[in-house]
């Protein structure tokens, strides 16, 4: 797939700006707050309606304005897409594909498939498993849409269990705390098998590359940590465990007056030569680690959808040293529409440059240079 | 108009038998005589009574709960005139309830509240969800789909 245009309206510190993609390179210069990630972050936005940056809305759109719009053409090999996205200061996000507003947003997704890989990302390995079930999460939407359904209602049941445990002192009422026990564990079971399933289709990819960059044979493993024990694939069996393991935490859930069980609170344990990956080694051999994720969810989304997906490389060259740099340049070549960001072209590789798009971010604005 | 709009305001109450929006004590649907009294619609809002009635195909009587059961807002099943809805169902000789709630989160849990306190007294079903009329399999998506199958039934 290929985005071919992208406009934006009071979006972060652009005021109107549309840019045409020219090569499968575009490479993004300019010094630091000047915009570069926040193009980035309108692309994420289209990819998956989530941004890794913020959570609301209001941040997204310049001082002063009620509204911001992010509109792009993207050609793919079936069909072009036309896709607008409006935020509001206050109310509902609007979303539409080829002019015709969408009533869900779920219908949304799919349309343009993005992997985002910036110096944050060093976070999967060394950050909270918070970091490590976003990561998924955001796979996942990509590689099947109605798995942001699937959590959002499983979030929904999380939120209201919450406000039952978290009303008054006194027990809540039995009765409606079972059934928001029953809805959680069916939609929580949902969540957590298509986790697992997702990432044990993920793992083959990542421990070629992972050996690939590397070098050497090192025995990475990326496990589900569920907190509902997994014995086996049985939605059933699953929604069983979790029942029990919520009554085993019935009462430190009166006490702490929140939901201790689900999906919510699992992870997903990164581990080499069975060493978790967070003690394992240098930061040199942690970035290896998360280059070889980066790649194989490229390659793993590439395979689900169809077509290659887009790459975002926020600020991310840089901190790679030469050898890994060149193997992800390798390992991109030309199918990869690619949007890198930089503060300086010295980096790069000359016959790249040559072959890449340039474009100047200065104060929201951005100059081709031809 | 501005008249209109204040008498409307202040005749409007709520039937006092099924708690749909009625300007008299009892609703012209609890007064029928025409209607099946052994059927019950057990309904979230008084606008899914004006949806239900348009569509002319059911006769029996409404219960209006009033909301659905959610935590964050503060609505617990004491809230909604569920308390009623059973001693109706218990009174009348109802032969059959059919909940007809939309498949949201709190409109699940509420169908599975309401349904487990009207079992030991009557038959309890729900209406089926599926693909809308005029809808193509192939475009639906997975969500409506699984519904759609988990409400399926026999060819008769």
């Amino acid at each position: 797939m290929f985005l071919k245009t992208l406009e934006l309206r009071h979006f972060r510190n652009y005021e109107t700006q549309r840019v045409e993609f020219t090569a499968p390179k575009t490479i993004l210069l300019g010094e630091n707050a000047q915009g570069k990630s926040n193009l980035l972050e309108s692309v994420e936005l289209l990819a998956t309606l989530k941004s890794h940056r913020t959570s609301r809305d209001r941040d997204l759109i310049q001082d002063g304005f009620a509204a911001a719009h992010i509109s792009a053409e993207v050609s793919r090999e079936v069909s072009d897409a036309d896709l607008a996205i409006t935020l509001r200061e206050k109310g509902r996000r609007t979303v539409s594909r080829s002019g015709e507003k969408l009533r869900r947003q779920l219908d949304f997704l799919g349309a343009l498939n993005a992997v985002q890989f910036s110096s944050l990302d060093l976070d999967l390995v060394r950050g909270g498993p918070g970091v490590r079930r976003t990561w998924l999460d955001t796979l996942l939407t990509q590689l099947e849409p109605v798995y942001a359904y699937i959590l959002g209602q499983y979030q929904q049941a999380l939120k209201q269990r919450n406000a039952l445990l978290k009303q008054d002192d006194r027990p809540p009422d039995t009765a409606q705390l079972a059934l928001w026990d029953a809805q959680l564990a069916a939609l929580g079971t949902r969540v957590i098998r298509r986790r697992s399933r997702g990432l044990a289709r993920l793992v083959p990819i990542a421990q070629s590359w992972h050996s690939a960059i590397s070098g050497k044979t090192e025995d990475l493993v990326l496990q589900y940590a569920s907190n509902v024990p997994l014995t086996e694939d049985d939605p059933q069996v699953i929604q069983a465990a979790f029942l029990e393991k919520i009554q085993q935490r019935a009462i430190a859930e009166q006490h702490q007056h929140t939901s201790l069980v689900g999906p919510h609170r699992d992870d997903i344990d990164f581990t080499i030569n069975a060493t978790p990956a967070r003690q394992y080694g240098s930061q040199g051999q942690q970035r290896t680690l998360v280059l070889a994720l980066k790649l194989a969810e490229l390659e793993l989304i590439e395979t689900v959808v169809g077509e290659p997906p887009l790459l975002l490389l926020d600020d991310v060259l840089a901190e790679l040293d030469l050898k890994r740099q060149n193997q992800l340049l390798e390992a991109i070549g030309d199918r990869f529409q690619t949007l890198i960001t930089t503060t300086h072209l010295g980096a790069f590789d000359a016959d790249w440059l040559t072959r890449s798009q340039i474009c100047t971010v200065q104060a929201g604005h951005i100059m081709t240079t031809p | 108009m501005a008249q209109a709009l204040v008498d409307a305001k202040s005749q409007m109450g709520y039937c006092s038998i099924c708690f749909h929006l009625s300007a008299e004590p009892v609703c012209d649907i609890c007064k029928s005589n025409s209607r099946d009294l052994q059927t019950l619609c057990v309904v979230a809002d008084s606008r899914d009574v004006i949806a239900l009635e348009k569509t002319r195909e059911y006769r029996g009587k409404y219960h209006v709960l009033g909301g659905l059961i959610s935590p964050m807002e503060g609505i617990g099943p004491e809230q909604l005139n569920i308390g009623p809805l059973v001693h109706r169902v218990n009174q009348d000789n109802i032969q059959e309830a059919i909940i007809a709630i939309s498949p949201s989160i709190e409109g699940d849990t509420t169908t599975l509240y309401v349904g487990q306190l009207l079992k030991p007294f009557t038959k309890v079903t729900r209406i089926a969800f599926g693909l809308p009329m005029g809808g193509d399999l192939e475009y639906a998506d997975e969500v409506t789909l699984a519904r759609a199958l988990e409400g399926r039934r026999s060819l008769d």
